[in-house]
């Protein structure tokens, strides 16, 4: 078990150190919101907001999310879990950020906690990882559970089921979704400007939260996220009804590591999947 | 207060009342749904959910639906031939709305037809629904999102309802607060006559719904938006309200008084509708002009028109604070941000 | 009456509608269900496209490129290749059937290839009936 004591005191530690030299502009933490049990993302810019940071089992959010909002080049170090890392190693690969203008506070944990059920998250949403893929340094020991486990097993059922009833479950699910775009917001892949969602010309799919405006939105953005996709199930977490996107979010994770045998955000030396090829690619993937 | 109906029903009848309520018009209560409790029209009985706290979606959906259809047209035919889409309105039943929320729809009221400026289908709807307001249940915790005490509602307040039910053990007790609720549970037969007891523990629950805490701190509306007309430039207060702002729109959706709408055809294969969808100031496209030109491009810059318009802009110009503490937002919200803390913070300032 | 799918074609530029243009010079016969759309590249095909077409009625939809190494634009269909193969596992895991959705490398000189997939296709699709699932309620 993670002593999540200890990696806020580390955290600490390091994001005073770094604030003090001037090497960063923001360190990106955690910090209290409504109560401990609802903490928040947070940008400490000055050595006294560094006494507000926390981390506890309910420090979910991927703050991977939040690079992409400072302008180019400015030195920001991050506090970074196993998926999150690989976040960042994708926004690396697609040149949103310079590996030289971050510095990464790496975090291993487990048994995170989902902040509404109380349920524990690592077996669902981190990738099946502990420890971050890349750091600059490291706040815990690292941690080796011992028995690696396939972030693809949730999914088992779901590929059992015969195509009208996933046809089914899926349309029940997107039926449910209210457009407020929190999952594409909280998602650190999403930064288009504009999403496709919100162009006119053309106009990809209506506004109007109806099933085909919908499932058009929800389809086409697992689709952009195909390759990308690290799986850190922000989205699930921040949807207010409940749509379990991260299932389809691994299924084409999964496809994707099978057909091109990569996974998303592991090395920063990887292309992305979708922006590469072989010419050795098998026709049978298309079958 | 004159002789006012007081009628009591056990809870397990309440399927008996839902029946009849069905017959009469279209009945909205709680529905157990998998992120929690909505408010939803009622197809069997056994659905209702009593044993909520309160609903993800504010019940302002039943008078200002997400998706409402205006008018039918098919493109390249005259313009006499387009259609505006009937309402079709049968009488209808909010049931089972908590004190806050009853409070929204006075705030709303403000908005959408008091100013002056009458929107018909907010109004068709609301004179043609009987509001059956629930007090919450003053034996279970509060939630630790909530602050409506800091707006001056209790947990308990009936007024705003035209029915008020408060909890008593296995039994409901129901209070014709408007004419039109005594009317109602005149009709309600299955309903039985409450005994003096009743009436004492009705009036008790309802004092007693006064003193429930939430979270609370002393607003003066006027002062407060004062505070925020001049803290509006205060950038480094709202860049650090904002720094985890993920500028989404769950909690102008969840919120019982946002009201902002957009209006928008949409086309598909020459045949259109013309249609009003909620909108919201969380996005980037909100204020985005036809020339392309932006004045809110700033996620701070969006959290302070949200922040200002109902804790200022909406004092200014309705004399109300436009929020009721039910603390929707602050629980949906992904990344926690709480505007009680906000506000807090501002007055601090 | 027998059903008639819907079916809609992309086909890139230089090779599959080249090819199919010499289908109908050599007066091949296929079937007429398939309304084509031509595009400089199969790699110009957003996924969304496809989504799009299966809302807007289509029962089929048939990508055609140029074979593997032949693009005029020398990689396109290698990236089409990996996007729609994804393209069709989201179809599949959605729960529409993703044999609807099919990729074919057909030459400019595969009048012939072009005249037997068009029919082979149409034929499969007229087997699995009417495509329901994503069409929009009201579009005919």
């Amino acid at each position: 078990m993670t002593n999540f004591k200890q990696i806020e005191e580390n955290l600490k530690k390091e994001a005073k150190k770094l604030l003090e030299a001037g090497s960063v502009a923001v360190v990106l933490a955690y910090t209290k919101g409504a109560d401990e049990k609802h903490p928040q993302p947070f940008a400490a810019k000055k050595a006294d907001d560094v006494a507000n940071i926390i981390f506890n089992e309910y420090c979910n959010h991927n703050l991977a999310r939040y690079i992409v909002r400072y302008a180019p080049g400015t030195k920001i170090a991050v506090a970074v879990k196993a998926a999150d890392s690989r976040a960042v190693v994708v926004l690396i690969q697609e040149e949103k950020i310079k590996r030289e203008n971050l510095i990464l506070l790496g975090i291993p944990v487990s048994g995170m906690k989902n902040q509404k059920t109380g349920e524990i998250i690592d077996e669902k949403t981190t990738g099946g990882l502990t420890n971050p893929v890349v750091y600059d340094v490291l706040l815990g020991e690292e941690i080796h559970t011992g028995k690696p486990v396939s972030p693809y097993t949730v999914l088992e059922q779901y590929e059992k089921m015969d195509k009208d009833a996933r046809f089914a479950f899926w349309k029940a699910q997107f039926d449910k979704c209210i457009r407020c775009y929190a999952c594409r917001k909280a998602c650190p892949m999403c930064y288009c400007d504009p999403c496709f969602i919100d162009q006119t010309k053309p106009r990809w799919a209506d506004k109007s939260p109806q099933s085909h405006g919908n499932l058009m939105y929800h389809l086409t953005r697992f689709q952009h996220l195909a390759g990308r996709c690290i799986d850190c199930g922000e989205c699930t977490r921040a949807c207010p009804v409940d749509i379990p996107l991260y299932l389809f979010h691994k299924k084409v994770a999964k496809d994707c590591e099978e057909m091109f045998k990569q996974a998303a955000g592991m090395k920063i030396e990887d292309k992305l999947v979708m922006v590469d090829f072989r010419v050795e690619d098998s026709d049978k993937i298309l079958e | 207060m004159a002789a006012s109906v007081l009628k009591k029903v056990v809870i397990e009848k309440i399927n008996e009342v839902a029946a009849v309520l069905m017959q009469k018009g279209t009945l909205i209560a709680p529905v157990k749904e998998e992120a929690g409790a909505n408010f939803r029209e009622i197809k069997d009985p056994k659905d209702i959910y009593l044993d909520y706290y309160n609903s993800i979606l504010s019940p302002k959906m039943v008078f200002f639906p997400q998706m409402e259809d205006f008018v039918k047209y098919q493109l390249a035919k005259p313009k006499a031939d387009a259609k505006i889409v009937e309402m079709n309105l049968k009488p209808a039943f909010l049931f089972g709305v908590r004190p806050c929320d009853v409070k929204s729809f006075e705030i709303l009221d403000k908005h959408f037809y008091a100013s002056g400026i009458i929107d018909t289908y907010w109004k068709a709807r609301r004179d043609n629904t009987t509001i059956i307001g629930y007090a919450f249940d003053l034996d279970k915790p509060v939630d630790s999102a909530d602050f409506y005490n800091t707006l001056g509602i209790g947990a308990a307040d009936p007024e705003g309802s035209d029915i008020f039910i408060v909890k008593k053990d296995k039994e409901l007790l129901l209070k014709g607060i408007t004419k039109k609720g005594e009317a109602l549970l005149g009709e309600l037969s299955m309903l039985e006559k409450a005994d003096a007891k009743d009436e004492k523990y009705f009036t008790d629950y309802v004092k007693k719904g006064k003193e429930k805490k939430t979270r609370f701190m002393k607003v003066d509306d006027k002062a407060v938006a004062k505070k925020y007309e001049d803290i509006f430039e205060n950038n480094e207060y709202w860049t650090k309200m904002s720094d985890a702002c993920l500028s989404c729109g769950v909690c102008t959706f969840v919120c019982p008084t946002c009201y902002c709408f957009d209006i928008c055809d949409e086309t598909i294969f020459g045949k259109g509708t013309r249609r009003r969808i909620w909108d919201a100031c969380m996005f980037t496209d909100f204020t985005l002009e036809t020339s392309g030109h932006n004045p809110r491009t700033k996620v701070s810059q969006r959290l302070r028109q949200k922040v200002c318009h109902k804790y200022s802009f909406s004092v200014r110009k309705y004399d109300v604070i436009s929020c009721v503490g039910c603390g929707r937002c602050t629980r949906s919200c992904p990344v926690n941000i709480d505007i009680y803390s906000m506000v807090e913070e501002a007055t601090k300032l | 009456m027998e059903f008639e799918p819907k079916i809609l074609g992309i086909a890139c530029n230089w090779c599959t509608y080249t090819g199919a243009d010499l289908a109908g010079t050599t007066r091949l016969k296929y079937p007429q269900n398939l309304r084509v759309v031509r595009v400089m590249c199969s790699s110009r095909i957003n996924p969304s496209f496809i989504f799009r077409a299966f809302q807007l009625g289509a029962d089929g939809v048939l990508v055609g490129g140029c074979h593997p190494g032949d693009c005029h634009y020398n990689t396109g269909n290698l990236y089409a290749r990996r996007r729609l193969a994804v393209t069709k596992k989201i179809l599949d895991f959605a729960g529409l059937e993703p044999s609807r959705f099919r990729v074919e490398w057909i030459s400019a000189s595969e009048g012939n290839k072009f005249a037997e997939v068009v029919k082979e296709f149409t034929e499969h699709v007229q087997i699995l009936g009417p495509q329901t699932k994503f069409k929009i309620a009201g579009v005919s």
